[in-house]
Protein backbone atom coordinates (compact mmCIF):
# COMPACT_ATOMS: atom_id res chain seq x y z
CA UNK A 1 0.00 0.00 0.00
CA UNK A 2 1.48 3.43 -0.83
CA UNK A 3 2.02 6.17 2.21
CA UNK A 4 -0.68 8.20 0.65
CA UNK A 5 -3.37 5.64 1.08
CA UNK A 6 -1.82 4.07 4.52
CA UNK A 7 -2.01 7.71 5.45
CA UNK A 8 -5.57 8.59 4.51
CA UNK A 9 -6.67 5.30 6.36
CA UNK A 10 -5.40 6.15 9.42
CA UNK A 11 -7.35 9.41 9.29
CA UNK A 12 -9.95 7.77 7.93
CA UNK A 13 -10.07 5.57 11.14
CA UNK A 14 -10.79 8.80 12.89
CA UNK A 15 -13.74 9.93 11.42
CA UNK A 16 -15.34 6.10 11.87
CA UNK A 17 -15.16 6.16 14.85
CA UNK A 18 -16.10 9.66 15.28
CA UNK A 19 -13.23 11.85 16.58
CA UNK A 20 -12.34 15.48 16.25
CA UNK A 21 -10.66 15.88 12.57
CA UNK A 22 -9.86 19.34 11.38
CA UNK A 23 -12.34 20.03 8.42
CA UNK A 24 -9.21 20.39 5.94
CA UNK A 25 -8.06 17.12 6.83
CA UNK A 26 -11.70 15.92 6.60
CA UNK A 27 -11.95 17.52 2.92
CA UNK A 28 -8.70 15.57 2.24
CA UNK A 29 -9.83 12.01 3.18
CA UNK A 30 -12.53 12.46 1.58
CA UNK A 31 -11.27 13.48 -1.54
CA UNK A 32 -9.05 10.40 -1.57
CA UNK A 33 -11.73 8.11 -0.45
CA UNK A 34 -13.61 9.10 -3.68
CA UNK A 35 -10.79 8.85 -6.35
CA UNK A 36 -9.38 5.74 -4.90
CA UNK A 37 -11.15 2.93 -5.42
CA UNK A 38 -8.96 0.30 -3.36
CA UNK A 39 -9.33 2.77 -0.24
CA UNK A 40 -13.07 2.98 -0.91
CA UNK A 41 -13.56 -0.14 -0.63
CA UNK A 42 -10.95 -0.70 2.43
CA UNK A 43 -12.52 2.29 4.44
CA UNK A 44 -16.36 0.63 3.49
CA UNK A 45 -15.29 -2.31 5.19
CA UNK A 46 -13.98 -1.41 8.12
CA UNK A 47 -17.27 0.38 8.67
CA UNK A 48 -19.60 -2.71 7.85
CA UNK A 49 -17.04 -4.82 10.22
CA UNK A 50 -17.63 -1.90 13.22
CA UNK A 51 -21.56 -2.16 12.53
CA UNK A 52 -21.44 -6.00 12.53
CA UNK A 53 -20.04 -5.59 16.25
CA UNK A 54 -22.72 -2.95 17.09
CA UNK A 55 -25.18 -5.21 15.88
CA UNK A 56 -24.56 -6.85 19.50
CA UNK A 57 -24.78 -3.18 21.57
CA UNK A 58 -27.96 -3.90 24.36
CA UNK A 59 -28.37 -7.41 23.19
CA UNK A 60 -27.34 -8.50 26.67
CA UNK A 61 -29.68 -8.33 30.04
CA UNK A 62 -28.69 -8.40 33.28
CA UNK A 63 -29.88 -11.02 35.19
CA UNK A 64 -32.90 -10.37 37.58
CA UNK A 65 -31.52 -11.81 39.81
CA UNK A 66 -28.38 -10.00 40.22
CA UNK A 67 -30.40 -6.59 39.51
CA UNK A 68 -32.36 -7.62 42.93
CA UNK A 69 -29.66 -8.48 44.66
CA UNK A 70 -27.60 -5.14 43.78
CA UNK A 71 -30.36 -2.99 44.68
CA UNK A 72 -30.73 -4.72 48.25
CA UNK A 73 -26.55 -4.91 48.55
CA UNK A 74 -27.30 -1.01 47.94
CA UNK A 75 -29.92 -0.42 50.56
CA UNK A 76 -27.78 -2.80 53.16
CA UNK A 77 -25.26 -0.14 52.91
CA UNK A 78 -27.31 2.58 53.78
CA UNK B 1 -16.11 -8.15 55.37
CA UNK B 2 -18.73 -5.08 54.83
CA UNK B 3 -15.88 -2.11 54.72
CA UNK B 4 -17.35 0.87 56.37
CA UNK B 5 -17.84 3.68 53.62
CA UNK B 6 -15.51 7.11 54.41
CA UNK B 7 -18.59 9.14 53.94
CA UNK B 8 -22.44 8.11 54.20
CA UNK B 9 -24.29 8.97 50.49
CA UNK B 10 -26.82 11.88 50.98
CA UNK B 11 -30.40 11.36 50.59
CA UNK B 12 -30.69 13.01 47.06
CA UNK B 13 -27.39 11.32 46.12
CA UNK B 14 -28.79 7.76 46.86
CA UNK B 15 -31.25 8.71 44.42
CA UNK B 16 -28.86 10.53 42.28
CA UNK B 17 -27.29 6.65 42.26
CA UNK B 18 -30.19 4.80 41.79
CA UNK B 19 -32.00 6.84 39.05
CA UNK B 20 -28.82 7.31 37.26
CA UNK B 21 -26.70 3.89 37.51
CA UNK B 22 -29.03 1.04 37.94
CA UNK B 23 -30.27 1.48 34.07
CA UNK B 24 -26.19 1.04 33.37
CA UNK B 25 -26.74 -2.40 34.92
CA UNK B 26 -27.79 -3.93 31.47
CA UNK B 27 -24.44 -2.46 29.74
CA UNK B 28 -22.28 -3.25 32.42
CA UNK B 29 -23.25 -6.73 32.22
CA UNK B 30 -22.06 -7.17 29.16
CA UNK B 31 -19.11 -5.71 29.25
CA UNK B 32 -17.92 -7.61 32.32
CA UNK B 33 -19.22 -10.77 30.30
CA UNK B 34 -16.77 -9.56 27.53
CA UNK B 35 -14.40 -9.23 30.05
CA UNK B 36 -14.75 -12.13 32.44
CA UNK B 37 -16.01 -14.94 29.83
CA UNK B 38 -17.93 -16.37 32.43
CA UNK B 39 -21.56 -15.59 33.58
CA UNK B 40 -20.94 -16.04 37.72
CA UNK B 41 -17.71 -13.96 37.44
CA UNK B 42 -19.23 -11.03 35.24
CA UNK B 43 -22.03 -11.55 38.12
CA UNK B 44 -19.70 -10.87 41.12
CA UNK B 45 -17.47 -7.95 38.74
CA UNK B 46 -20.96 -5.91 38.00
CA UNK B 47 -21.53 -6.42 41.62
CA UNK B 48 -17.90 -5.09 42.94
CA UNK B 49 -18.38 -2.71 40.54
CA UNK B 50 -21.88 -1.34 42.19
CA UNK B 51 -20.78 -1.58 45.47
CA UNK B 52 -17.90 0.34 44.50
CA UNK B 53 -19.74 2.87 42.88
CA UNK B 54 -22.16 3.50 45.40
CA UNK B 55 -19.20 4.02 47.92
CA UNK B 56 -17.57 6.69 46.42
CA UNK B 57 -20.61 8.45 44.76
CA UNK B 58 -19.93 11.49 46.63
CA UNK B 59 -16.61 11.99 44.43
CA UNK B 60 -18.20 11.58 40.81
CA UNK B 61 -18.50 15.12 39.51
CA UNK B 62 -22.44 15.15 38.19
CA UNK B 63 -22.71 16.06 34.70
CA UNK B 64 -19.68 13.85 33.27
CA UNK B 65 -19.97 10.56 32.06
CA UNK B 66 -21.54 8.37 34.30
CA UNK B 67 -21.45 5.35 31.84
CA UNK B 68 -17.71 5.78 31.74
CA UNK B 69 -16.94 6.28 35.51
CA UNK B 70 -18.73 3.14 36.41
CA UNK B 71 -16.98 0.73 33.69
CA UNK B 72 -13.05 2.68 34.55
CA UNK B 73 -14.07 1.05 38.18
CA UNK B 74 -14.97 -1.88 36.74
CA UNK B 75 -11.78 -2.58 34.26
CA UNK B 76 -10.01 -1.40 37.49
CA UNK B 77 -11.85 -4.32 39.57
CA UNK B 78 -11.65 -6.74 36.88
CA UNK B 79 -7.53 -5.91 36.11
CA UNK B 80 -7.27 -6.47 40.56
CA UNK B 81 -9.78 -9.15 41.12
CA UNK B 82 -10.33 -11.41 38.07
CA UNK B 83 -7.76 -10.92 35.47
CA UNK B 84 -5.09 -13.91 37.72
CA UNK B 85 -7.84 -16.07 37.10
CA UNK B 86 -8.45 -15.77 33.48
CA UNK B 87 -6.83 -18.12 30.48
CA UNK B 88 -5.12 -16.03 27.75
CA UNK B 89 -7.72 -17.35 24.64
CA UNK B 90 -4.83 -19.19 22.56
CA UNK B 91 -6.87 -18.97 19.38
CA UNK B 92 -5.43 -15.46 18.21
CA UNK B 93 -2.15 -14.40 18.51
CA UNK B 94 -1.19 -10.83 18.88
CA UNK B 95 1.97 -10.95 16.16
CA UNK B 96 0.11 -12.63 13.26
CA UNK B 97 -2.64 -10.33 13.46
CA UNK B 98 -0.52 -7.86 11.62
CA UNK B 99 -0.55 -10.07 7.98
CA UNK B 100 -3.96 -10.26 8.03
CA UNK B 101 -5.76 -8.19 5.33
CA UNK B 102 -9.89 -8.76 4.98
CA UNK B 103 -9.97 -6.88 1.73
CA UNK B 104 -7.84 -9.22 0.26
CA UNK B 105 -9.43 -12.12 1.74
CA UNK B 106 -13.15 -10.53 0.25
CA UNK B 107 -11.25 -10.30 -2.94
CA UNK B 108 -9.89 -13.52 -3.56
CA UNK B 109 -13.17 -14.94 -2.13
CA UNK B 110 -15.08 -13.25 -4.93
CA UNK B 111 -13.26 -11.32 -7.84
CA UNK B 112 -16.28 -9.68 -8.26
CA UNK B 113 -16.39 -8.00 -5.40
CA UNK B 114 -16.45 -4.66 -4.18
CA UNK B 115 -17.65 -3.03 -0.59
CA UNK B 116 -21.23 -2.38 -0.95
CA UNK B 117 -23.18 -3.66 1.84
CA UNK B 118 -25.06 -6.72 0.59
CA UNK B 119 -22.26 -8.63 -0.51
CA UNK B 120 -19.85 -8.60 2.90
CA UNK B 121 -20.08 -12.01 3.90
CA UNK B 122 -19.71 -11.72 7.00
CA UNK B 123 -22.55 -10.57 8.05
CA UNK B 124 -23.92 -14.06 7.59
CA UNK B 125 -22.27 -14.79 10.58
CA UNK B 126 -24.93 -15.27 13.42
CA UNK B 127 -24.76 -13.18 16.66
CA UNK B 128 -23.32 -15.86 18.91
CA UNK B 129 -20.29 -16.33 16.20
CA UNK B 130 -19.24 -12.43 16.65
CA UNK B 131 -19.99 -12.81 20.35
CA UNK B 132 -17.19 -15.98 20.26
CA UNK B 133 -14.71 -13.85 17.94
CA UNK B 134 -14.66 -10.97 20.25
CA UNK B 135 -14.34 -13.49 22.97
CA UNK B 136 -11.13 -15.03 21.43
CA UNK B 137 -9.51 -11.50 21.45
CA UNK B 138 -6.73 -11.15 23.68
CA UNK B 139 -7.48 -9.27 26.20
CA UNK B 140 -6.36 -5.66 25.60
CA UNK B 141 -7.70 -6.29 22.21
CA UNK B 142 -11.13 -7.45 23.36
CA UNK B 143 -11.37 -4.67 25.66
CA UNK B 144 -10.47 -1.97 23.29
CA UNK B 145 -12.52 -3.48 21.11
CA UNK B 146 -15.56 -3.92 23.21
CA UNK B 147 -15.34 -0.70 24.28
CA UNK B 148 -15.51 1.50 21.19
CA UNK B 149 -17.49 -0.82 18.90
CA UNK B 150 -20.24 -2.40 22.14
CA UNK B 151 -20.17 0.83 23.99
CA UNK B 152 -19.14 3.46 21.87
CA UNK B 153 -16.86 5.65 24.21
CA UNK B 154 -14.42 7.78 22.28
CA UNK B 155 -11.01 7.52 22.26
CA UNK B 156 -10.72 10.18 25.29
CA UNK B 157 -12.87 8.05 27.60
CA UNK B 158 -11.32 4.69 26.36
CA UNK B 159 -7.76 6.24 27.85
CA UNK B 160 -9.09 6.88 31.00
CA UNK B 161 -11.16 3.88 31.63
CA UNK B 162 -8.04 1.48 30.55
CA UNK B 163 -5.68 3.74 32.30
CA UNK B 164 -3.47 4.37 29.10
CA UNK B 165 -2.17 7.19 27.05
CA UNK B 166 -4.53 7.63 23.58
CA UNK B 167 -1.73 6.69 21.52
CA UNK B 168 -2.40 3.25 23.04
CA UNK B 169 -5.71 2.90 23.06
CA UNK B 170 -5.56 3.71 19.10
CA UNK B 171 -3.25 0.99 18.84
CA UNK B 172 -4.86 -1.49 20.52
CA UNK B 173 -8.14 -0.19 18.67
CA UNK B 174 -6.70 -0.82 15.56
CA UNK B 175 -4.25 -4.20 15.79
CA UNK B 176 -7.53 -5.42 17.98
CA UNK B 177 -10.19 -5.26 14.91
CA UNK B 178 -7.58 -6.72 13.05
CA UNK B 179 -7.80 -9.56 14.91
CA UNK B 180 -10.92 -9.81 15.04
CA UNK B 181 -11.25 -9.64 11.44
CA UNK B 182 -9.22 -12.23 11.28
CA UNK B 183 -10.65 -14.09 13.91
CA UNK B 184 -14.74 -13.27 12.24
CA UNK B 185 -13.01 -14.53 8.67
CA UNK B 186 -11.65 -17.78 10.14
CA UNK B 187 -15.26 -18.78 11.78
CA UNK B 188 -16.80 -17.72 8.42
CA UNK B 189 -14.76 -20.42 7.26
CA UNK B 190 -15.20 -22.77 9.73
CA UNK B 191 -19.33 -22.11 9.18
CA UNK B 192 -19.21 -22.77 5.45
CA UNK B 193 -19.89 -19.06 4.71
CA UNK B 194 -16.59 -18.88 2.76
CA UNK B 195 -14.54 -21.68 1.15
CA UNK B 196 -11.66 -22.56 2.53
CA UNK B 197 -10.04 -25.77 4.71
CA UNK B 198 -11.50 -25.00 8.22
CA UNK B 199 -9.53 -24.61 10.73
CA UNK B 200 -8.90 -27.56 13.55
Amino acid sequence: MNPRCRETLAQAYLLLDGEPVPEAERREVQAHLEACAPCYERYGIEQEVKALIARLHGCTTCPEQLRVRIVQLLHFEH
Amino acid sequence: MAERARAELSVEDEARFERDALPLLDSLYGGALRMTRNPADAEDLVQETMLRAYRSFDRFEAGTNLKAWLFRIMTNAYINTYRKKQREPQKVSQDEVEDFDLYQELKNHDPQFSATPETIVLDQLVDTDIIEAIEDLPEQFRLAVMLSDLEGFSYAEMAEIMDVPMGTVMSRLHRGRKALQKRLWELARDRGIVRGAPKS
